[in-house]
């Protein structure tokens, strides 16, 4: 059952057979459909508690500054916030590595990983973002989500033992 | 035409003199086609190589270092980047390191879990290291075979862990993520078609004639030479050597059927094999590990119970692990420990020291790349020039890692 | 272009024509762009990928060569400053070298520039003044990978122009003359296709046609995992260009040969016009299995090549050429 037949390994192959089952693997994976993902044209649907960008919600924050904590990148900071006795945090997206420990350690479930990871912007300054900006960016961020899972060129990656991966359409359009 | 030996337009033509032959002097890299972030300063007698200095350290981040400068936790995804594409891999053995200081148990789902996803990572770091060295011989098409199928398996990394290849998964005392739904069926359905993929590897890649003339008896390794040189991996096994960090029985390795793949002949083309093989044994392994998964839950109760009830109910809920405040500032006793692990290209090991505080006191780390290196300066000597690409094909050596 | 030829015939003189326009330079221009276009189309379905795309997605990407091209000549044409002598000049003359092999290959019935007896050897000895540009391009490039690239074409060059002159001398033995013309005219005399006559003498031309325009396997010249880009290391812009479309160029030509020689030509047809289109697509065809092999190969090593060329191929070119010679002695008899 092994793919690489051991004995097939330590004979050197008979060459023209060999020529020739190269030019059939090749010709036989011609005839099947490719596996690209139709980025930007198609829209993924991404797996359930996929690590994207972080969303805040203001709301929900307590203050107690672990986010900024565990942070490894140093990408959230506290900043004090004018009419707040707390401080919040703030996100920097320039930073930002998407390792989730945030969201991990918050206790109140204020910080949340959108499915969006494809983000630019013309300026650095603006990926930098204070617990106001953060929180209205994440308001915007949770639209754009829903926006993206109406998409009519939404796709879902499907494994399949022919091709490994389909990109199945979800909608017809 | 007389020749002006100090005109520029000789001296870039130049043949040197090395050690009393008269040689060509080949800077290949850092700005090359093929020399990965490192130099190779390759000294070439007509088209056969004399001699080979690899000069590293092109990408050396100072992670040591920077370690010490981080809460242990922090410490986690920093040398995840020292081989991104085998994340869980290079990480499990330094959190098995802090486990050990910390004096804390993952529980036996958690191992398990860690096993699928280190076999998962290995398989997708041989497939890689398979496209690169497919590139090395110019044969685009194993490289971007070995690259889409890679997809397949960093597919089912991100439905585990949700990110693509730094998933930082593995956090001291246990996993971050349960298992998700659909996981068992999806890697079915990749194993049948991984399977049937190494059987068309194998038609257009190492059975090729023309890949098999370039790899076959080219930078043999032979037994003695690579024990005595310290290789470590697959470029270890492919010489004969039966020694896999694996059979040390950390995670679930212990309790899971496990035989390394071992070659004989040491040549490029052995090591491949060894490869394409591995990535068959590693799926054996994530189907035994699905099989014999243990019920329970993913973090050590340690942890677990440091959190408000609401968010262990969440835990239970969702499969997500939250991590209690007391995360944020680990502090192991004082002590040292010395932990293990076979990554895709070799065994690492970690050696930690804590001094009580929260950041560590030192973390030293040798890493399998790095062990490895010294092969540049063994296997191309005597060879022809055209070798060499297929002889660092067959390393997968991998610079960040060997740099950290 | 190839509408306009019966127009253009009265205009200008044939020898000129066929050079410029069909089946030379213009149409080689067009083909160029067809054939990388075709070349990364395969590649990319053998490899499970879409290929070229986005440059005009009705036509599955079609346009990207031209804008490749285009890219091309905008960029700066950077000139070393320790480049030698003839740096600019090799490119420009190996151009034109394989341009004048068009002259005498025929691109259809009747469209012929010029009409010799020996069109065959004018075509391939037009095609093998390349080589020894190349080494100027790599010397004067004054570049180590440059350099080592030239000493590759040399040592290249030297074992497949025996192979691809012995293929087509057995190809001439069979049809009993060196002319393209009388070649095809043979093949439609004996009812025959010289593919079918002797399938050794094609496939041996074939491989040498593999070798002489750098396709893999035998993209050794180029070598870019060990010597960057050969001889053609240096260049950029325009120039950088030509040097990427010179190989496709001579494969151009050397396909049309093929067609010639082994597929038929024109046959079945007679018109010039179709007749032309047949070639044409016939020499398509050609390249394309040429390029499709680049999904199928690596890269051979210098030494292997040069063995397989001289030892293995070689001694079956000579036995090509006895085929033959007993083809021409019991059809012609």
């Amino acid at each position: 059952m092994s793919a690489v037949g051991e004995a097939e390994r330590r004979r050197a192959p008979n060459p023209v057979r060999a020529h020739l089952e190269a030019i059939a693997a090749a010709l036989s994976r011609a005839l099947k459909p490719p596996m690209t993902l139709m980025y930007p044209d198609v829209v993924e649907e991404l797996p359930e508690g996929y690590r994207g960008v972080i969303a805040y919600r203001y709301e929900r924050c307590v203050g107690c500054g672990l986010c900024a904590r565990i942070c490894p990148a140093r990408a959230i900071k506290m900043y004090k916030v004018p009419g707040d006795k707390r401080m919040r945090p703030g996100y920097d997206m320039t930073r930002c590595i998407f390792c989730g420990f945030c969201v991990d350690v918050c206790p109140v479930n204020a910080l949340e990983h959108t499915k969006i990871h494809d983000k630019a912007y013309y300026e650095l300054d603006s990926m930098v973002l204070d617990p106001v900006e953060w929180a209205e960016f994440s308001r915007r961020l949770i639209e754009e989500q829903s926006a993206r899972s109406r998409s009519p060129n939404l796709v879902r990656a499907v494994f399949d033992e022919e091709v490994g991966l389909r990109y199945e359409r979800l909608r017809r359009s | 035409m007389a020749i002006d030996a100090g005109s520029p337009a000789i001296r870039a033509r130049q043949i040197g003199v090395e050690e009393g032959l008269r040689v060509v002097e080949l800077f290949i890299g850092p700005q090359h086609p093929a020399s990965g972030h490192m130099r190779l300063v390759v000294y070439l007698d007509g088209d056969v190589v004399v001699k080979v200095d690899p000069d590293i350290g092109w990408v050396h981040r100072t992670m040591e270092k920077l370690a010490e400068t981080r809460e242990y936790v922090k410490t986690i995804p920093i040398f995840e980047r020292m081989t991104i594409i085998d994340s869980c891999n290079i990480t499990l053995a330094l959190v098995q390191a802090y486990e050990a200081l910390l004096g804390v148990e993952p529980p036996p789902r958690a191992r398990y879990l860690r096993t699928i996803l280190c076999e998962l990572n290995r398989i997708a770091s041989h497939l890689y290291g398979l496209g690169i060295g497919g590139i090395f011989l110019n044969h685009s098409t194993m490289y971007m075979w070995a690259f889409g199928d890679r997809e397949v398996f960093l597919t089912l990394a991100e439905m585990l862990t949700g990110a693509r290849l730094t998933h930082t998964y593995v956090v001291p005392g246990g996993v971050r993520r349960d298992l998700p739904q659909g996981f068992t069926d999806a890697f079915a359905k990749a194993k049948r078609y991984m399977l049937r993929r190494l059987k068309e590897y194998d038609k257009i890649f190492l059975r090729n004639p023309v890949v098999r003339s370039r790899l076959e008896g080219v930078g043999v390794l032979e037994r003695a030479k690579a024990k005595s040189l310290g290789v470590v991996g697959p470029n270890l096994r492919a010489s004969g050597v039966r020694y896999d960090a694996r059979m040390l029985g950390y995670a679930a390795y212990g309790e899971l059927e496990f035989e390394p793949v071992v070659g004989e002949y040491g040549d490029s083309l052995e090591r491949i094999w060894v490869r394409l093989k591995e990535i068959e044994t590693s799926l054996d392994l994530i189907e035994q590990a699905l099989r014999q998964l243990p019920e329970g839950p993913v973090m050590a109760e340690r942890y677990l119970k440091m959190l408000p009830p609401a968010l262990r109910k969440l835990v239970e809920s969702t499969g997500r692990v939250k991590l209690p405040a007391a995360y944020v500032n680990l502090r192991p006793p004082p002590g040292e420990a010395l932990s293990r692990a076979e990554a895709g290209r070799g065994e690492i090991v970690y050696y930690v020291v804590s001094d009580g505080t929260d950041k560590p006191y030192r973390v030293r780390v040798v890493s399998p790349s790095f062990r490895n290196a010294v092969l540049f300066m063994v296997l191309p000597v005597g060879h022809r020039f055209m070798d060499l690409p297929a002889i660092y094909a067959s390393l997968d050596y991998f610079p960040p890692e060997a740099d950290r | 272009m190839i509408d306009a030829v019966p127009l253009l015939e009265r205009v200008l003189t044939p020898a000129v024509l066929a050079p410029l326009l069909y089946p030379g330079l213009a149409t080689a221009l067009v083909t160029v762009l067809l054939v990388i276009w075709l070349e990364r189309k395969i590649a990319a379905r053998v490899q499970m990928r879409v290929g070229p795309y986005y440059v005009a997605p009705r036509v599955h990407g079609a346009l990207q060569l031209v804008a490749d091209g285009m890219r091309f000549f905008f960029q700066e044409v950077i000139v070393p400053l320790t480049a030698g002598r003839g740096f600019l000049l090799a490119p420009a003359l190996a151009l034109a070298f394989t341009a004048a092999a068009f002259a005498v290959i025929p691109g259809g019935p009747g469209v012929v520039g010029f009409k010799t007896d020996y069109s065959l050897l004018v075509a391939l000895a037009a095609l093998s003044l390349t080589p020894p540009l190349v080494l100027l391009m790599g010397w004067a490039s004054n570049n180590k990978f440059a350099v080592l690239g030239s000493a590759r074409e040399a040592l290249l060059t030297a074992s497949y122009e025996p192979l691809l002159f012995m293929s087509a001398l057995a190809a001439a033995v069979m049809y009993g003359t060196l002319d393209l013309v009388a070649a095809v005219e043979a093949q439609a005399r004996l009812g025959v296709v010289g593919l079918a006559l002797n399938p050794l003498a094609a496939l041996l031309f074939f491989v040498a046609m593999m070798a002489a325009t750098d396709r893999i396997p035998f993209d050794i010249v180029m070598g870019e995992q060990e010597i960057v880009h050969g001889p053609y290391t240096e260049y950029s812009g325009v120039a950088y260009g030509v040097v990427m479309g010179l190989d496709y160029v001579k494969l151009y030509a050397l396909s049309l040969l093929y067609a010639n020689l082994f597929l038929g030509g024109w046959l079945p047809f007679n018109d010039p016009l179709a007749g032309s289109l047949v070639l044409y697509v016939k020499a398509l065809a050609v390249m394309a299995a040429a390029v499709f092999l680049r999904g199928v190969y690596g890269r051979l090593r210098l030494d292997h090549a040069l063995d397989a060329l001289w030892s293995k191929l070689f001694p079956l070119a000579v036995v090509s050429i006895l085929v033959s010679a007993l083809i021409a002695y019991y059809l012609g008899g």
